[in-house]
């Protein structure tokens, strides 16, 4: 093997740019000592030796890295963290037609998520030897309720011994009806003799069961609260009739 | 010139895969650190809300008694989420200063008591129909190291007492009345002022 590490190696004027970062920079590339350039001994010196992309000296900084990392980091963490306690991811929700309860809410069974959106908002949840609340946010069509149209709640609600109805806002808080009672409960209900009733959800005076809304409220929601019922010890949860939401007139 | 070559080190990096790879590892931890605060965020939550039940009852009354909380009318909830056909009174504890005896004879159709610890989650709860006493309310709540102190002396009634060991020394007991009758009122109100809080002396 004779070949001269030493001996200076002739080069294309085109390859410096490409050469390791070595040499770049250090004030050498007008000074002719390309000997001091890695060569490639495979190469019969003839090239510069190319480390592989892995091996290569970094010239980014680990500092930034870390930055973009860190940066990432938190807007992704809190962001969704956020989000998911704002919007509360539905774990453990039960479905009755448009009625949403959530029996875990409130317990220290609760999933972290629903604990957090409810320790947020202070709400006092029913817990499961008082009762069960079934929220509806949509009529049965699968539309928003909205506080500018009556509603008519028809059908028969979940066995309990006493359920209360009454409409809420969006953010479930009460709001202020022209109405003499807050909401309506199953004492105080005109019946059919099937047992099947009919409430008009309405800002104005309704004949017959009439739970009075606010036009004016930001959104609607009704809350229905089942007391002492069977579905807390989530037996019988199958075929259980609740009642279902239409659409009356709007203003 | 040291533009052009960074220039030129960055497309090399494009061109080799280096640059790609490096990305999708920063964006994976960065995603992976994310996910740990995400969870730890969230985990938190519950821990620092100012705002809690427990510390919103204070304003109603002293603690360790049952204070009638105001009726639930729009604008006006004493605590969100109360419902407006009930009437409420609601008594804090610190089970550090002795066992906890909760008395009351609400009248029917309906009442319910719950106990909730500081932060607002329910620990045990009951209804006039399960309280097994005929619509009288006699609950002793206790933690375990005060039990075995009990057991050795029990007092007079214990089995006629709903015994309800818990690991949460503060909290807050609430009972919620139905006020279906207008004219039933003043009975509702006369029991649930007849409602007692009380801390047993212990030794």
């Amino acid at each position: 093997m004779t070949i001269p590490v030493t001996t200076p190696v002739t080069m294309p004027a085109s390859l410096p740019g490409r050469a390791s970062g070595r040499l770049r920079g250090s004030g050498m590339r007008g000074s002719r000592r390309r000997a001091s350039l890695p060569v490639n001994p495979e190469a019969d010196g003839q090239m510069p030796d190319r480390l592989p992309a892995i091996l290569r000296p970094r010239r980014r900084t680990f500092a930034l890295n870390l930055a973009l990392v860190l940066a990432i980091a938190v807007s992704v963490g809190f962001l969704s963290a956020y989000f998911a306690v704002e919007r509360g991811p539905a774990f453990g929700t039960l479905n009755l037609g448009v009625w949403e309860a959530r029996p875990s809410q409130g317990t220290r069974e609760a999933d972290p998520y629903s604990a957090a959106t409810h320790a947020r908002t202070g709400r006092v949840p029913l817990a499961d030897g008082e009762g069960l609340v079934f929220l509806a946010r949509t009529d049965s069509s699968g539309a928003l309720l909205s506080p500018a149209c009556d509603y008519v709640i028809a059908g028969q609600a979940a066995p309990a011994r006493l359920w209360t109805l009454v409409p809420l806002d969006a953010g479930l808080r009460l709001v202020a009806t022209q109405g003499p009672r807050a909401g309506l409960d199953s004492r105080h209900l005109l019946r059919r003799p099937d047992g099947e009733f009919t409430v008009t959800a309405a800002a104005r005076a309704r004949p017959g069961n009439w739970l009075p809304t606010a036009a004016d409220a930001a959104g609607l929601v009704f809350a229905l609260r089942l007391y002492d019922t069977p579905l807390t010890t989530g037996t019988g949860v199958a075929n259980v009739p609740m009642p279902s939401i239409f659409r009356g007139d709007c203003r | 010139m040291s533009a052009r070559t960074s220039d030129r080190g960055f497309w090399r990096e494009v061109l080799d895969g280096t640059l790609p790879v490096r990305a999708a590892m920063i964006l994976l931890a960065g995603l992976f650190l994310g996910g740990i605060i995400h969870v730890v965020t969230v985990l938190g939550v519950p821990a620092h809300v100012p705002q809690t039940a427990y510390a919103r009852i204070s304003a109603f009354g002293p603690d360790g008694v049952f204070n009638r909380l105001p009726d639930v009318v729009p604008g006006a909830e004493p605590l969100p989420m109360l419902d407006p056909t009930m009437l409420h009174a609601a008594c804090r504890f610190d089970l550090g200063r002795g066992p906890l005896k909760i008395e009351a004879a609400l009248p029917p159709p309906f009442w319910s008591f719950a106990l909730f610890n500081a932060r607002g989650q329910a620990i045990y709860s009951l209804n006039d129909r399960t309280s097994g006493s005929g619509g009288r309310l006699d609950v002793l709540v206790i933690t375990t190291e005060q039990l075995s102190v009990l057991r050795e002396n029990p007092p007079e009634g214990l089995e006629d007492l709903i015994v309800i060991e818990t690991d949460e020394t503060m909290g807050y007991a609430l009972l919620r009345a139905f006020d279906g009758e207008p004219l039933r009122r003043d009975i509702v109100e006369a029991a649930l002022a007849e409602a007692r809080c009380t801390v047993l002396a212990q030794q």
